[in-house]
């Protein structure tokens, strides 16, 4: 214990002299240093209003989407192989789905009390109703499609801690709704990036579809649901009790 | 001369640090996770502080909701306690 002690004095003693010889000494030169080429370029161009432009105010989202759209393209493409890999790891026939929801039927039926319910359905609609300003106005203020839907995600989250995921299960939150949405989500990605090639012959990712300011809300929107229902299937599907797995795979062997 | 959001900066991360490090020693795994999730709130501060809102957002709600969320249903699937040493 004493040596974990100092262990962790020695390491945080360390650190503050590494701080105070980077910012105060400036050892490593960083501090007061000339705007780099790089950076001066974005600054005078990231609110860009003519040509091929996203047309957005905010200067993280006017260089993601001027400068960097296949980044965050191919960041949708790695969520979705994610979320494509837990759901064939762990995926199930009709039949087993079936023989799942009758044991989680038989399941006591656990749910917090009172206070606690009544104080998470207030928060989880503070949590939506936030996180939807974060995603729906991402292209003007900092924020967007990912932020705003991880939030969503955490809201329902609080539901299967507060509830259970079997009466959100019962109230229509299915494994089957939850990819659909996402389905939808990723259509209108897919639709807002390849418009522009069946629309007026242009190239993947031009992005001058709604006029002016709104060009990228559909976008906003597309992620918002994608991530949101993204990361829901995949705790829907991790959430299944392991007994309940274990009873499904042994029918399996015996088949 | 130093300025004081380079102060607080500096407080602020090193609270974290201190709690990266108790997680990492503790062997109570749910403990741990509440530590880690105090860990990146006190880290999300000092990405507000370096003036980087859109990480922030990220950030607090995969941090402390999404990770927190995964790794109780894994530690949900094993055991609770660390065994070992």
């Amino acid at each position: 214990m004493k040596r974990d002690i100092l262990v962790a004095v020695s390491l945080l003693v360390a650190f503050l002299f590494i701080a105070y010889a980077v910012t105060v000494k400036n050892v490593l030169g960083l501090g007061g240093a000339e705007l780099r080429p790089l950076g001066e370029f974005y600054l005078s161009n990231a609110f860009a209003h003519e040509g091929l432009t996203s047309h957005s105010p905010e200067v993280v989202t006017a260089i993601v989407w001027n400068y960097r759209g296949f980044d965050t393209l191919f960041e949708t493409f790695v969520f979705f192989l994610a979320i494509m890999g837990a759901l064939s790891v762990l995926r199930l026939t009709d039949e087993q789905e079936k023989l799942v929801r009758e044991l989680e039927a038989t399941m006591p039926h656990r749910q917090m009390d009172l206070i606690v319910r009544a104080t998470t359905k207030l928060v989880v609609i503070m949590i939506i109703a936030i996180s939807a300003s974060i995603a729906l106005h991402g292209h003007l203020t900092p924020g967007g499609g990912f932020q705003g839907g991880s939030a969503m995600a955490v809201a329902a989250l609080l539901l299967f801690a507060a509830f259970s995921k079997f009466t959100l299960e019962r109230k229509g939150l299915t494994l089957k709704h939850t990819i659909s949405a996402y389905a939808v989500g990723l259509a209108l990605i897919l639709a807002t990036v390849l418009a522009p090639v069946f629309l007026y012959n242009g190239k993947v990712l031009e992005i001058n579809l709604l006029p002016g300011e709104m060009g990228l809300f559909n976008l906003d929107v597309g992620e918002y649901l994608a991530v949101a229902f993204g990361f829901l299937t995949v705790f829907l599907v991790l959430g299944i009790p392991e007994w309940v797995f274990k009873v499904v795979l042994r029918g399996e062997l015996n088949d | 001369m130093i300025e004081l959001h380079l102060l607080i900066l500096v407080i602020v991360v090193s609270f974290g640090f201190v709690f990266s490090y108790l997680a990492m020693k503790e062997h109570d795994l749910l403990k741990a996770l509440a530590l880690s999730s105090v860990q990146s709130t006190f880290f999300a501060l000092g990405f507000y502080i370096l003036a980087a809102p859109d990480i922030v957002l990220a950030y607090l709600a995969i941090a402390v909701g999404a990770y927190t969320a995964l790794v109780i249903l894994a530690i949900s699937k094993t055991e609770r306690y660390e065994v070992g040493e």
